[in-house]
């Protein structure tokens, strides 16, 4: 193995799980978070010189991974899926999770997520989170502000339902 | 009172990520496996004139042999393979023997097909417009519908996950998953349907199956025999 292949490989195993937890927390579904975030490392060795350079290389991950899904978000956006929408979700695929938390997160904003998410898995400082998502520093502060205020609010209700 | 109403906000946001820390993943995917999806990304940036279609057909085609269950690989697929990644649809079997589908683009009907069928689903994949006159519709309650198939439509990605429990099938019946792909994509993706179209060549239009102005992928149930759902 050469030393970039090696390096590469350092920082993925570093890498992939607070990436993971990071896209989930936005995506909500643990299976399309492993994918996005598998295509987003594919992407980084693809491009390893110019990420290895990033000053930021796992919100590089992060991002990639987000803008993946929103990619098929969009493309998506003129078709519906399912015929029938009434059918649950099905209780397996929230097997292990947290799923009054996941259903707090969900009721957030996209945006407020992804600030939440670097925030939290990638320890990132406010000025950074705004470079990565190409906003003002206030306009994150605002998001982490709402998305907290919010996230406090149907976590309280959640409790205050579930006795 | 609650718990949450006492903390402040970083108190929130650890306890936050301490409870998402807290949830169960999978293994992370070889680094092999990684690195090569990432050599063959940079070979087609590389290939002149290979165009998104090509990509993404290329991407369905790794998921027939590629997203296998890990159950699976030993007896399929002896060398270790690239993760559950790819670009148009995966299928993966849980522990419980449910089947989970998460279809983004139909790009390969026939690939999809093969997957469930691998996996020991007696399946069927159509493409709506173009019934397939080996099969012949399975009469089924909403009860068993539900019983065989669950849908979840994410929020956040808008991706389709469709778990399909093979447990419930009915001796002698099969699934047929019909969708209607696009033709301005070059078989690349789901479109929407058109509604006379997707109406009058439906195998079986489930009592409770309604906004077919938004179908672009239906599930039904079918006899099984081996040239509908394979042997």
């Amino acid at each position: 193995m050469s030393n970039e292949q090696s390096e590469f490989a350092e920082f993925f195993r570093a890498s992939w799980e607070p990436c993971l937890r990071a896209v989930l927390t936005v995506v909500g579904h643990p299976q399309l978070a492993e994918d996005q975030v598998a295509e987003a490392f594919e992407r980084a060795w693809a491009s390893w010189r110019k990420v290895r350079r990033h000053p930021a290389p796992r919100a590089w991950v992060v991002r990639t991974a987000l803008n993946a899904g929103a990619s098929w978000w969009r493309r998506r956006s003129r078709e519906l899926p399912l015929a029938d929408h009434d059918l649950t979700a099905p209780g397996d695929l929230d097997h292990g999770l947290d799923s009054s938390l996941l259903t707090a997160l969900r009721r957030l904003s996209p945006r407020q997520r992804e600030v939440i998410a670097l925030r939290i898995f990638l320890d990132l400082d406010t000025d950074t989170i705004a470079r990565q998502l190409r906003i003002e520093a206030g306009t994150v502060r605002m998001h982490l502000s709402r998305g907290v205020m919010a996230l406090r609010r149907e976590l309280t209700a959640t409790n205050n339902h579930g006795g | 009172m609650n718990v949450h109403d006492d903390m402040n906000d970083t108190d929130l946001l650890t306890a936050a990520r301490d409870r998402l820390s807290a949830m169960p993943l999978g293994s992370p995917p070889d680094v092999e496996a990684i690195m090569a999806g990432g050599r063959a990304r940079r070979r087609r940036r590389l290939i002149p004139g290979m165009t998104g279609t090509l990509a993404v057909a290329a991407g369905a085609a790794l998921a027939v042999t590629a997203l296998t269950p890990a159950s699976h690989q030993a007896t399929r697929q002896p060398k270790p393979q690239p993760t559950v990644k790819l670009a148009a649809w995966s299928v993966t079997e849980k522990a419980n023997g449910n089947i989970t589908v998460i279809v983004r683009e139909l790009a390969d009907p026939d690939g999809l097909q093969s997957t469930l069928r691998a996996d020991g689903v007696p399946a069927n994949v159509t493409v709506l417009g173009h019934p397939d006159p080996s099969c012949r519709p399975y009469p089924m309650s909403q009860a068993l519908f539900r019983s065989v198939y669950q849908a979840d439509k994410t929020a956040a990605s808008g991706d389709t996950v469709l778990v399909i429990d093979p447990s419930a099938l009915p001796s002698g019946a099969g699934v047929q998953i019909g969708a209607t792909v696009g033709p301005d994509a070059g078989g690349r993706g789901l479109h929407r349907a058109d509604v006379n179209q997707a109406i009058h060549h439906a195998v079986h239009q489930p009592a409770h199956q309604a906004r077919a102005d938004n179908s672009v992928l239906r599930a039904v149930l079918v006899y099984a025999s081996p040239q509908c759902t394979g042997g």
